[in-house]
């Protein structure tokens, strides 16, 4: 069950960091660059990150391992190919559908799926529209939960009220729960709004679920720093020297938050990876012949008696990600505003 | 770490149960699905559901095997195993009426006192209100009826329920029914012997689709539960034995509805359910075989043929070549695998066991050969199509993803620009049969619903076929030739008419590709332990599994 992501302090920036008791050696530092020394002291989270970085880098690289050491594409089916393994010929499927398991080589290295599909290539492929979605997802959670965030806590009253009574509908419902439901219907039809027509197979479909599912989660402790910051002497003498409110929003109140937003998104992202794994598992996120790990985990375990590994190894990269992620995320919470306990709940 | 560590436990566990819980499904056996004697007590059965609660609409097998329980029509097919079943005997009526005035009127006498499951006497009116609303609300199966019955042509054209169909006329007080066809048609008993002939009480069968099923005369009462989750079969109280229709050994019949395979697999083998209405799939299909060799069987039963429509109304299968293409570069050893290894690969429409069938010299080579996929470029080529977008339309349940796949693969490969659709089971044969989506190419199969070849080419490829709303002819495919060599065939004994038949199949496969046929499936009969699996499988040729001959060890 999601729950309202916890804010016990308000978190106020890398400004806020001046007012902390200086340790030796930092004085003198800006908020940031102590920041980054922070982070950089945490070796757990750099390290994490660094893995991040390169299953990322593995992901982006899924052309190259498809084109020259496999030799084939991430939807070709191989039905009725045969493959060399230690000098003796084997059917990629047999005859029973059974499909080959991990031959350690180039080609079919991690085996085949039912369909004769290098699993290799899917897994790479399908990570790189895990990340993709996971990314974009939370790049679209994090520019709206600023929106409604920042009018919310700025402006107050009706404006407020309207704002904050939507996230409310929109976080009364589980979040797999809303993912699946938008997800059935938006699958089936695609989403048509004005000129804007996208097709049910597309990956923005999912995007757009997990972007909007999300956004209540981020935008109330924005909300809430908003309502703190608004009230600030700084803010006051903007006001005083004539500014208006959307000056005073862009150069005033937003620089604040970039501490929130920086400590967000990498959770973000993660809890964006893993409720896409949870859309696709169902068959509402990406749609075939296209892979994400949580299709290739629905997938595999068709053959999970014969064939383990093609729902486990996506499970895996499943699990690394998003837990290098959270490690990161948190590092970065730490190094940002070690007194914020800021966290995703679900 | 405190907090980090907690959360890196927390989500590995996480991501890890989304693998694990569908892996491995649930071991828990101990639900009772009923009493231990052969008599009474309740099975569960698994399916992927009903796909209309309405008994004139229904169109799948899974449908069938429910619907036949609560729905006797005037004549039926024998409850027998094996072929002894597609006999037809009397129903609801008294005998197997003789045709008089030259093969055109079929007389029925019901039976006395009998009643509906609400208690109410059935009427002789009845029997020609559901044919009315079969015709009014464009039930697939209209085109067995009309124009076939005189004065049903009309009748649909005006689409009142209140209407009259002339070839239709009644007695309530003397119980009698006579059915005047414009033509003599050998088909009109069988298809007086589907279950969505059965008359049902005219006060509660309006003209539009109902919700719930009305009462009917049956060994058993349907009631949904919840459409997509669960249906009821219960015990008759008002029925009156009919000689030929078995009572059934059973007090409660429930149908589990999932559209997961491969959980209803699982709760077969360890006794959660009964039977199911699937064939188990993937790695659980060798499993099944192996391990449970005494509760599981396979059967090409009933006749069945699986294929691609092609819709040769729309591009790019308006052209032969493109159909052909289609054709050259199917292979069915690749389907086999698919289907793991419950697939016979052919290239024949009408399948092994249907009158008619000769195996046909395939003008596209061997159908367990390799496919010509350079002669299918060459024919994409010259169709005018290459790079057309082409969608192949298909349903979620296994292995039709995955046939989807290697077809979305294939198209691709022989020069067109193809995508797949997915669509949910329980409406995906009503979707592909309206005109209006426009569906190219996808999957479809048909099991014999009577045992006559027109079942299959009428069904499936006349202009007749198109008179429904929703159309099995979802390749909407009117060829004048072709339903001239049917009107021909329509009277005669398919028996004696058998090599005219096969004349008819070699020509909608080799002379115009309208289809794109590739095999023949084994469909499987698994049950739980507690099931008699050597005596009871109740393989049907028509019902494809009878559940009123189940019983228990």
């Amino acid at each position: 069950m999601a729950t309202e992501p916890a804010t016990e302090f308000a978190l106020e920036g890398p400004s806020a960091l001046q007012g902390e008791p200086r340790r030796r050696g930092t004085a003198g530092m800006g908020p940031w660059r102590l920041a980054f020394r922070r982070l950089r002291s945490n070796r757990v989270a750099v390290v994490f990150g660094f893995v991040f970085v390169v299953l990322v880098a593995v992901c982006l690289a899924a052309p190259l391992w498809a084109d020259h050491v496999a030799h084939t594409d991430p939807y070709k089916n191989h039905l009725t190919d045969t493959v060399i393994v230690d000098g003796e010929k084997k059917d990629v499927v047999t005859p029973d559908g059974i499909p080959i398991g991990p031959t350690w080589q180039g080609e079919f290295f991690l085996g085949a799926d039912g369909n004769g599909r290098d699993t290799m290539v899917r897994l790479l492929y399908g990570g790189r529209n895990s990340l993709l979605i996971g990314v974009a997802a939370a790049l679209i959670t994090t520019f709206l939960s600023i929106v409604v965030g920042v009018l919310a806590g700025f402006f107050r009253g009706f404006t407020d009220t309207v704002l904050s009574r939507t996230m409310d509908v929109i976080w009364a419902f589980p979040v797999v729960l809303l993912g699946v439901a938008l997800g059935t219907a938006l699958t089936l039809s695609g989403l048509q709004i004005g000129p804007v027509d996208i097709s049910g197979r597309s990956k923005l479909i999912p995007i757009l679920i997990i972007a909007i599912v999300y956004v209540p989660y981020m935008a109330r402790p924005i909300r809430g720093q908003v309502l703190s910051l608004r009230e600030k002497e700084f803010v006051e003498a903007a006001r005083a020297q004539g500014a208006g409110s959307l000056r005073i929003m862009l150069s005033e109140i937003l620089p604040n938050l970039s501490s929130t937003v920086i400590v967000f998104f990498p959770l973000m992202v993660a809890n964006a990876i893993l409720l896409e794994a949870a859309l696709g598992f169902l068959g509402v996120g990406v749609q075939p012949p296209e892979a994400s790990w949580g299709t290739m985990i629905g997938d595999g375990v068709k053959h999970i008696l014969s064939g383990p590994h093609l729902a486990i190894v996506p499970g895996v990269m499943l699990v690394v990600t998003v837990l290098a992620l959270n490690i990161f995320g948190d590092g970065v919470r730490d190094a940002f505003d070690p007194r914020a306990k800021i966290h995703l709940e679900h | 770490m405190g907090k980090v560590s907690k959360r890196a436990i927390a989500l590995l566990l996480a991501a890890l149960a989304m693998t694990v819980v569908a892996a491995c499904g649930s071991d828990d056996d101990s639900s009772d699905s009923g009493s231990s004697g052969e008599q009474g007590g309740e099975i569960k059965i698994g399916t992927t559901g009903l796909d209309n609660a309405d008994p004139v609409m229904f169109q799948t097998t899974q449908a069938v095997q429910a619907f036949q329980l609560a729905y006797v029509p005037l004549l039926t097919y024998a409850h027998k195993e094996g072929a002894d079943g597609s006999e037809i005997i009397p129903g609801l009526a008294t005998e197997v009426p003789e045709p008089t005035n030259g093969g055109k009127t079929y007389t029925f006498q019901l039976r006395d006192g009998l009643k509906y499951s609400d208690g109410t006497a059935v009427k002789a009116s009845d029997f020609e209100n559901t044919i009315k609303r079969l015709l009014v609300l464009g039930s697939g199966w209209s085109f067995f009826y009309s124009p076939i019955i005189e004065g049903s042509e009309e009748f649909q054209g005006k689409g009142d329920l209140k209407g009259d169909i002339s070839g239709i006329e009644t007695d309530d007080q003397a119980g009698t029914i006579k059915v005047t066809l414009t033509e003599p048609d050998t088909k009109i008993l069988f298809a007086l012997a589907e279950p969505y002939a059965a008359p049902t009480p005219a006060a509660k069968s309006p003209a539009k689709q109902l919700k719930q099923p009305p009462p009917g005369v049956g060994p058993y009462v349907l009631d949904i539960v919840d459409f997509n989750r669960q249906y009821v079969l219960t015990r008759n109280k008002n029925w009156s034995d009919i000689p030929g229709i078995p009572r059934g050994n059973f007090d409660k019949i429930t149908g589990e509805v999932s559209d997961s395979v491969t959980k209803m697999t699982q709760d077969v083998i360890t006794g959660q359910l009964d039977f199911m209405t699937e064939d188990p799939t993937g790695d659980q299909l060798p499993e099944v075989r192996a391990k449970y060799a005494d509760r599981y069987s396979e059967q090409a039963n009933p006749p069945n043929v699986y294929y691609n429509f092609l819709n040769v109304t729309v591009p790019p299968f308006d052209k032969q070549e493109a159909r052909e293409a289609v054709n050259y570069a199917t292979d069915s050893n690749a389907l086999v695998r698919v289907f793991g290894g419950r697939l016979t690969p052919g290239c024949n429409f009408l399948p092994p066991g249907v009158v008619g069938y000769q195996e046909l010299d395939c003008k596209y080579g061997a159908p367990d050969g390799k496919p010509d996929i350079e002669k299918a470029k060459q024919l994409v080529k010259e169709s005018g199509y290459e790079g057309e977008k082409v969608t192949y339309w298909v349903n979620n349940k296994d292995p039709r993803p995955a046939i989807a796949d290697y077809f979305r693969d294939l198209l691709n490969e022989i020069g067109f620009d193809a995508d797949v659709k997915t669509l949910d089971q329980q409406v995906y044969f009503e979707q592909i049969g309206l005109k209006k989506n426009k569906a190219q190419i996808g999957f479809t199969d048909w099991y014999q619903d009577y045992p006559h070849p027109g079942d299959f080419i009428e069904s499936l490829l006349s202009t007749r076929a198109l008179s429904s709303e929703v159309t099995f002819n979802q390749g909407f495919v009117s060829d004048p030739e072709l339903d001239d060599q049917l009107d021909e065939l329509r009277p005669e004994d398919p028996e004696g008419a058998a090599d005219q038949w096969a004349d008819l199949d070699d020509y909608v496969v080799n002379e115009k590709a309208y289809v794109n046929p590739y095999g023949f499936e084994e469909s499987s009969s698994f049950f739980s332990e507690r099931m008699n699996a050597d005596d009871c499988t109740g393989v049907h040729p028509v019902y494809k599994n009878d559940w009123l001959l189940f019983c228990k060890k």
